[in-house]
């Protein structure tokens, strides 16, 4: 989630035909670029490399040249996309859709709106106080809390692109059920009085009016995606390179056999293991993919490689550390074990049936 | 004029305590930047997302990093 709230700093308006130019050029260099990455890949690792295919090392050299721009690529599409639609959306709009929901109609609602607001875990603590003042319930809060990090956007696209429809429909879908009954879990519980001292003096105080909402032209959106792409792609690529790196040896190197006996379907501990790993793997939706696609190419469990996946982005330690500062360690505990309790169930829940 | 800059104190929000600090000096006027990091007064004043920026006590924007040329304009209006 730490690389959320893309959409910063707008580029000093320039004007729209030179943006909108710049974007018809751009589309079909990136198609193009797309079309010959996977050629270009076998060229470079075997014919420039003179790598064996089929090989350990030529398999795995293959995947890196392959995964590293391949990733690149769509991430910047899908990125550009997302902050372009985030405009549209502001945390105030989607306070103000749940404030005084109830219970159920609300949780459902808060589960959407979490896919696709912009958000930043800095900035979890103002909005868990705010949502809260402005009346929404703290299970739809919760709801909406759980929802963020754990169905990323950027993560549904590339899922999308990657593993096609199927897979990223059950990632959003089994993601939204857990934020959903997480909330309405949460909400149950009257933790209210396990908020800090301070937050529950600051929601007792009169809210003040917000300030007006900016509506941006168009070439101020756009020029928002472009500086998201910025930001996102020049922050993660590390992450993406460590991430293709395992990849790629997990592709090359890794036999079938010793994966199938660590996530695969059968082991009743592989879903609490890809858990138990994806937890302090803290990284990105971006980074993640290319172990998630050598994983599933090894044969591990769909559900297994879910549970691994939503670990490493929705169950976050350092999300987490700033939670502590508005929630006592008894809401903070249940917090972490609804969450991760949904996870669990979904791994096994897929592994189950699939 | 009193400037306020309000973020937990992550990456975007000290960006953006440097870009108002820049243009607080293109300005060239006599303005004072106060860096707000109390959650309880972001709270207070109705914050949902950081950084944010207020001008003379007024909320100008929140949940976004925004340029010293941004930041320019609004100190001169």
């Amino acid at each position: 989630m730490s690389e959320c709230c893309g959409g910063a700093r707008p580029e000093p308006a320039p004007s729209f035909l030179r943006r909108g130019g710049w974007i018809l050029l751009a589309l079909p260099a990136w198609i193009l670029l797309y079309a010959v990455i996977h050629r270009l890949s076998e060229v470079i690792a075997f014919s420039l490399l003179g790598l064996a295919p089929r090989s350990h090392l030529g398999e795995a050299v293959a995947f890196f040249f392959y995964d590293t721009p391949k990733v690149l690529l769509l991430l910047t599409l899908i990125v550009f996309i997302v902050t372009f639609l985030q405009t549209f959306i502001s945390p105030g709009r989607v306070r103000d859709a749940l404030s005084r929901r109830n219970p159920g109609l609300g949780n459902a609602m808060a589960s959407l709106f979490g896919i696709v607001t912009p958000f930043c875990s800095c900035s979890a603590v103002p909005l868990f106080i705010g949502f809260l003042k402005a009346g929404v319930p703290l299970g739809v809060t919760f709801s909406f809390l759980v929802a963020a990090p754990m169905v990323n956007e950027v993560a549904l696209g590339m899922l999308f692109a990657m593993f096609g429809w199927k897979i990223a429909l059950l990632y959003a879908g089994t993601g939204v059920a857990i934020a959903f009954f997480a909330g309405l879990v949460l909400g149950r519980m009257n933790m209210e009085r396990h908020l800090e001292g301070w937050v529950q003096e600051a929601l007792k105080a009169p809210a003040l009016a917000d300030a007006g909402e900016e509506r941006p032209s168009l070439a101020a959106r756009i020029g928002q995606a472009v500086q998201g792409v910025k930001d996102i792609v020049g922050k993660v690529w590390l992450y993406i390179l460590v991430g293709i790196l395992v990849g790629a040896f997990i592709h090359g190197f890794v036999p079938e056999a010793f994966m199938a006996s660590l996530l695969g379907r059968k082991s009743w501990y592989s879903v609490p293991l890809a858990v138990a790993i994806g937890v302090p793997l803290y990284s990105n939706a971006a980074g993640v993919m290319p172990i998630v696609e050598a994983l599933l190419g090894k044969g591990a469990a769909l559900g297994s490689t879910l549970a691994f996946m939503m670990a490493v982005i929705g169950l976050s330690l350092p999300e987490t550390v700033i939670l502590r500062r508005v929630m006592r360690p008894r809401l903070i505990g249940a917090f972490v074990g609804v969450v991760a309790a949904g996870i669990l169930l979904v791994g096994y829940l897929f592994n189950a049936i699939l | 004029m009193l400037i306020e800059v309000f973020g937990p104190g992550c990456a975007k929000c000290e960006t953006l305590l440097k870009n108002t600090k820049a243009a607080v000096e293109r300005s060239g006027g006599d303005h004072a930047v106060v860096k707000v990091s109390d959650y309880a007064v972001m709270a207070a004043r109705g914050i949902l997302s950081t950084p944010a920026l207020a001008i003379d006590g007024q909320l100008k924007f929140q949940g976004k990093v925004a340029s010293s040329n941004e930041i320019l304009d609004l100190i001169k209006v």
